[in-house]
């Protein structure tokens, strides 16, 4: 099979999302009151309405209308003012009432986009787009979102004595109706992603906008947040649409992204052969790196949809819409605005910054901290963040950051230790391992360790003095031309000093005497 | 003492002053249901345990002197359509498919009646899942009419009704879809109240159409049923198409109908299939509300006679919809041995559904269909938009509607075979659901050649139900209260 890149550079990749997201963060299911919990025993959250036994009535949940209409705000969709649910139906056990409550024609949300940034590697996928090339090639790819609708979620069906879960082969099937009548928001995009890489930052992007609103713990690992692509290709040129497969039930940005461009290959193997693609739901197997074909689709399932006659239309006030409004919270790209603007973060930085919800929360509560400090701290902060701290969270699951032992107060002093030039940016290492490994505070652990570093000019000098006669033939390089020897001499310094030594005035103080003389 | 025919208010004077305990009473109504009910056939379970845990209740109650804290329906015997859910009994439907389905939990207006004190004797025969218009569809066997056990009770509700008719309660619950309250009712000669759509919690009523089914009380007198209404109407917080409804039903109840205007429809009255012996009864009660001082005005419904279409289309696509849950995993009929799902299901619902039910889910089926849902489905909600527009019309020169229930008095069993026929039995009641006004059958006589009961149907504007009870109420003190259908051996214990 050709590379992905090659592949695109004849043919064009047409690709649309459908994303699934529970609304976790509600306390009760869409149409009663059962409690929202996962991983709870067994159908112990049901009741008539959620197990669809006869005579129950639905009963909409006005919290999860004001969950949808903030995903649509914060996604710049129309809010319908007037829809309706709708019945869908298909017979299956793990649908109780053997239709699913979704919306018809008109959804709560319509009409909206996500800019999503492009660069690096992810970026040059996009081999029609010069800007988007090399090694700093960014663009940014307007991603148009057709509608975001709210629905219910089905029942969760287990399949026992199959292999790895799978209904094939099973003896017999189990049905967990817990989940059953979760809210869900399904967002559909317009067919205008072009690159695996672009579907996986939409799918990052729109994860950080939900957790910022607060709507879902957006798991992708608990199926809380899902995605489908669907897939089709033409000719580099062409207007007119490839037929188009189905990649169903991606539980990983990586997956998505690695599903996709397989499909891509695939389908360009398959049509640059003669062949003809079919209209088929695959999933992506990551073990064996290929997509497996679930059932071909002959015709367009018939889901005899009418609107639900149990649920009257919805009336959305202007004044719901806007009190809706009043509580949007400020939104990732917003908050990277604003940690650049006001706290002199590099931009690259405050993007890094936004995409993870507790190092920005943490980072807000340093700058609350620092106070007429934060456009000093700020940006020291914001690296001891992206690099240091989140290497030590990320390694370690169980670690939650806001309850973990560097407080914002640490923090903080760990950074004006920092920019004050107490300790070196490898000591600083050292005090962040301390604090999380002792629980100290910097000022504590610098000083039982003696670490503070030396600024004194004396001796720095006896100590560069002493490098620049122990090493004269690299001397001579330096002098020859061979400027880059001297990290080599500040090295052998900041040896000599044991680790203590200020650096920057070693350096300062070598490249003037190696210059002078 | 027959407490067949008592009434509400009898009842209570009676538990009040001690001339019968509750347990008495209970004891004779159960003995009455066991010896007439082996011909009618209203009862599909009769829950005599729990009557007499009631009846114990209501005696205690009177021992400490709180009778009246129990409620306004304390110590009345009452039953329950069997599409209505009520924990402790099967609700069945009258179907096989649910032959064995017990009821986890009971429906709102259920329990606003035991909530008000009323003693639960029982789930009543029906067609099954409400489909039909004489209770033949019951998969346990028909009900019988009361007044000539030959004949048919009407139906859906027809145990409701033929069980109040006969004397085995005071009151009962049914509902009504398309004239499931009001045309049994007429046939078996009482008082049946279908209430406006949302006036009464369908909670706990198993669906058949959702945006037509309404709960509405069966009794022998107007005051009886205006005390049920009183007791289930207002909002449910589970049932959100239901609305507050802070009317008291009983205040204007005997106000008379002098001044009111009574609107009769021409048209209604020359509609072929009408029986002449109907036609002369509502003319008749048209003269008796005149000479009571009612103005009469004619009113046109020009688009009432696309209701009976609008409805076969409406109504079979909510009724698919609504019973596609009976798939007999996880409840009712389930035909085993089938190595797919879909054999399964198709099998099981092949033989736990009868005839009427497979032939409507087949029709809804098909009507929302691809293709087919916007020929039927979109112009069956136009017409329902216009009838709805023709009946506030119509109310802008009128307070109530008189027109007849049903074309023709109770047929006899077997008589009406094909489903077309069948159906134009509710060819003056439907309008009124597609609409969502309320309606009601009032006893008006029996018929001068058939000596059936005949009914009068009184159509009030949405949530101005007062209205119609009241002209009921004008009419019955002409027609009088119908005595208890005749037709039976009736059991004379303890008497």
């Amino acid at each position: 099979m050709k590379s992905l890149q090659e592949v695109l550079r004849d043919w064009e990749a047409v690709i649309g999302l459908e994303v699934h997201c529970a609304l976790t963060k509600l306390e009760t299911k869409m149409f009663c009151g059962c409690k929202l919990e996962f991983g709870a025993e067994p159908n112990t959250h049901t009741c008539p309405v959620c197990l669809g036994l006869p005579g129950a009535l639905p009963v909409p949940n006005k919290a999860a209308i004001e969950s949808i209409v903030l995903a649509g705000l914060a996604t710049n969709c129309g809010i319908s003012k007037r829809s309706m649910f709708y019945r869908k139906g298909y017979l299956y056990p793990d649908m109780p009432k053997s239709f699913q409550v979704t919306q018809g024609p008109i959804a709560f949300c319509m009409n909206g986009y996500l800019d999503v940034r492009m660069e690096g590697e992810a970026a040059n996928e996009r081999v029609d787009l010069p800007e988007a090339q090399g090694k700093d090639g960014v663009y940014i790819a307007r991603i148009g979102i057709q509608r975001i609708h709210l629905e219910e979620d089905a029942g969760k069906m287990v399949h026992i004595g199959g292999g790895e879960g799978r209904i094939a082969g099973a003896t017999h099937s189990l049905v967990d109706y817990n989940r059953a009548g979760t809210p869900l928001i399904e967002l559909v995009t317009r067919p205008e992603l072009r690159t695996p890489g672009e579907a996986r930052q939409f799918m990052q992007k729109l994860r950080q906008v939900f957790l910022a609103l607060g709507i879902s713990d957006c798991s992708m690992e608990k199926g809380s947040l899902r995605a489908d692509g669907n897939i089709s290709l033409r000719r580099r040129g062409s207007a007119q649409l490839g037929v188009k497969t189905e990649l169903k039930n991606i539980n990983s940005f990586k997956h998505l992204h690695d599903g996709l461009a397989y499909e891509i290959c695939r389908q360009a193997e398959m049509l640059e052969s003669g062949g003809e693609i079919r209209q088929e739901t695959c999933h992506w197997d990551p073990g064996a790196r290929r997509t497996i074909v679930m059932r071909v689709k002959e015709a367009a399932d018939d889901y005899r949809m009418f609107p639900d006659p149990d649920l009257a239309p919805f009336d959305l006030s202007d004044e719901f819409v806007e009190c809706v409004r009043a509580r949007l919270p400020e939104l990732p790209d917003q908050k990277a605005v604003r940690f650049a603007g006001d706290f002199g973060v590099p931009d690259s930085d405050a993007r890094r910054l936004v995409e993870r919800q507790d190092l920005a929360e943490f980072f807000e509560a340093c700058m609350a901290f620092a106070a007429e400090d934060a456009a000093k701290l700020g940006k020291p902060i914001a690296n001891l963040l992206l690099n240091d701290v989140q290497a030590t969270v990320s390694a370690d699951e169980s670690l939650d950051l806001a309850a973990s032992p560097l407080s914002p107060t640490r923090a903080v002093a760990l950074a004006r230790l920092l920019i004050e030039g107490t300790i070196s940016t490898r000591q600083g290492k050292e005090v962040l391992a301390a604090i999380f490994a002792e629980d100290k505070d910097p000022d504590a652990i610098v000083e039982e360790r003696g670490m503070k570093q030396v600024n004194d000019a004396t001796a720095i000098e006896a100590a560069v003095d002493a490098v620049l006669a122990a090493n004269t033939t690299q001397v001579e390089q330096y002098r020859a031309g061979k400027k880059g020897i001297l990290g080599f001499l500040v090295g052998q310094c900041m040896k000599a000093m044991e680790g203590q030594g200020n650096p920057r005035l070693i350096s300062q103080q070598l490249a003037r005497k190696l210059d002078a003389e | 003492m027959t407490f067949g025919a008592l009434d509400i208010a009898g009842i209570q004077a009676g538990l009040r002053d001690g001339a019968f305990s509750a347990a008495e009473m209970v004891e004779q109504m159960l003995a009455r249901i066991r010896a007439v009910d082996t011909q009618v056939h209203a009862f599909l379970e009769v829950t005599e345990e729990m009557a007499y845990a009631a009846a114990r209740l209501v005696d205690a109650a009177i021992a400490a002197g709180a009778f009246e804290e129990l409620g306004p329906l304390a110590g009345i015997p009452i039953a329950y359509k069997d599409n209505l859910n009520l924990v402790g009994t099967h609700t069945t439907c009258a179907s096989r498919m649910l032959e064995n389905y017990q009821s986890p939990y009971t429906a709102t207006a259920v329990q606003k009646t035991l909530d008000a004190g009323a003693i639960p004797l029982g789930k009543l025969n029906m067609d099954e899942f409400a489909f039909g218009s004489s209770t033949e569809m019951s998969a346990f066997g028909p009900t019988r009419n009361p007044w000539d056990l030959n004949r048919v009770p009407g139906g859906s509700s027809g145990g409701p009704a033929a069980a109040v008719a006969a004397g085995m309660l005071p009151v009962a619950l049914g509902s009504d879809t398309g004239g499931s309250i009001r045309q049994p009712a007429s046939f078996c000669g009482v008082v049946g109240v279908k209430p406006t759509y949302g006036m009464v919690s369908r909670f706990g009523l198993v669906a058949f159409g959702s945006s037509l089914d309404q709960i509405g009380p069966f009794a022998r007198s107007v005051r009886d049923a205006a005390c049920i209404l009183n007791v289930v109407s207002g909002r449910d917080s589970h049932d959100c198409t239901s609305q507050e409804c802070p009317v008291d039903f009983l205040d204007s109840l005997y106000g008379g109908v002098a001044g009111m205007r009574i609107g009769i429809v021409p048209a209604f009255l020359e509609a072929p299939g009408l029986d002449a012996e109907v036609k002369t009864r509502i003319e008749e009660v048209t003269d008796a509300l005149r000479q009571l001082g009612a103005h009469i005005v004619e009113v046109e419904l020009p688009n009432a006679r696309a209701a009976m279409s609008a409805y076969y289309v409406l109504g079979p696509c909510e009724a698919f919809s609504n019973l596609s849950r009976f798939d007999g995993v996880r409840y009712g009929y389930c035909a085993s041995g089938h190595a797919d799902l879909s054999g399964q299901y198709e099998a099981s619902r092949s033989a736990g559904f009868g005839p009427e039910v497979r032939r409507r889910i087949m029709l809804g089926s098909y009507l929302l269909s691809s293709g087919v849902y916007r020929k039927y489905y979109y112009p069956a909600q136009q017409v329902r938009t216009l009838i709805t527009q023709d009946y506030a019309r119509a109310f802008e020169t009128c307070d109530c509607i008189l027109a007849p229930v049903s074309p023709r008095p109770a047929w006899k069993l077997g008589e009406v075979s094909d489903p077309t026929s069948m159906y134009l039995a509710d060819m003056f009641t439907v309008s009124i659901n597609i609409a969502g006004n309320g309606g009601m059958s009032m006893p008006v006589g029996l018929g001068a050649a058939s000596g059936l009961p005949i009914g009068a149907q009184l159509i009030a504007p949405a949530f101005h139900d007062q209205n119609m009870l009241r002209v009921a109420a004008a009419l019955e003190s002409v027609y009088g209260i119908p005595p208890v259908a005749c037709d039976v051996p009736v059991a004379r214990g303890g008497e």
